[in-house]
């Protein structure tokens, strides 16, 4: 009996181990559905926004 | 100034944050599940951390240091109200629509609203470690704990994702199922006393 909870235990580890597998897969391309689209120009252009913004600043240094 | 070694020039600065933007974007959408509240935040990130450029050492993780700002940002007293966000259907339809096999889709919908249920330090560490392929040592690092912290957080938060899974068969949408459940309930009570009441 007691072996037989044992191999239950293994198995339900086993299962435990493909779930969390499986999860960890799909945490990824959640993820990386995201990551692969298309910045959007918004974020390029306030980058470049902030970038003039310091260059016209008269503190900034040798440029 | 010696320090001036361990700055990266504006321009290389620049270009590397923009080679991170995706991962912002990433991270910020999967710890706010709007996707229009979710770039806001990334875009507050990465300005914050343009801003930041000359506190950035050159030759260390800049993910890590850009996802630091990103996190903090998120946390701020300002944010407080995007750390609850309830399960948006138009959200969840646009997933469906965007993935090519609706099984599939399905399967990561209820992942979704999964990780939603978690608290959000177990999530955090999950989407960092699992999703994003960080090391427990740098998630560590951008959550500001240990290394065995993230760890047991970790994988706490795997097991609370199966057990979520497991107990919802559908996984879908559990939140309007409950709630559901509960309205039927209603309406049978109701139904239930009008039946009782007595009619003289």
């Amino acid at each position: 009996m007691n072996k037989k909870k044992q191999l239950g235990q293994q198995k339900s580890d086993a299962d435990l181990k493909r779930r969390g597998a499986k999860i960890g897969d799909q945490l990824r391309r959640i993820y990386e559905e995201v990551a692969k689209e298309e910045v959007p120009d918004e974020f390029l252009k306030l980058l470049e926004e902030a970038d003039k913004k310091k260059s016209s600043m008269p503190s900034a240094s040798d440029e | 100034m010696t320090d001036d070694r361990n700055k990266l020039d504006d321009a290389t600065f620049k270009k590397e944050l923009t080679t991170l933007i995706p991962h912002l974007r990433a991270f910020a959408r999967s710890l706010c599940r709007d996707a229009s509240l979710a770039d806001d935040l990334a875009q507050d990130a990465m300005l914050k951390a343009w801003n930041a450029r000359d506190s950035f050492l050159a030759g260390t993780n800049m993910k890590a240091w850009a996802f630091t700002i990103l996190r903090n940002a998120f946390y701020s007293e300002k944010r407080r109200s995007w750390r609850r966000q309830p399960l948006d259907p138009e959200v969840a339809e646009a997933t469906l629509v965007s993935n090519s096999n609706p099984s599939d889709a399905l399967e990561l919908l209820a992942l979704r609203n999964a990780l939603a249920l978690l608290p959000v330090d177990q999530k955090e560490a999950l989407i960092l470690v699992g999703a994003g392929g960080m090391a427990y040592e740098e998630a560590a690092e951008i959550c500001g704990c240990a290394v065995g912290t993230i760890k047991s957080r970790v994988s706490r938060a795997r097991k609370a994702v199966i057990e979520i899974l497991e107990s919802n068969s559908t996984g879908y949408n559990s939140d309007s199922g409950m709630s559901a459940d509960k309205a039927f309930d209603d309406i049978m009570k109701q139904a239930d006393e009008i039946a009782r009441a007595p009619t003289s």
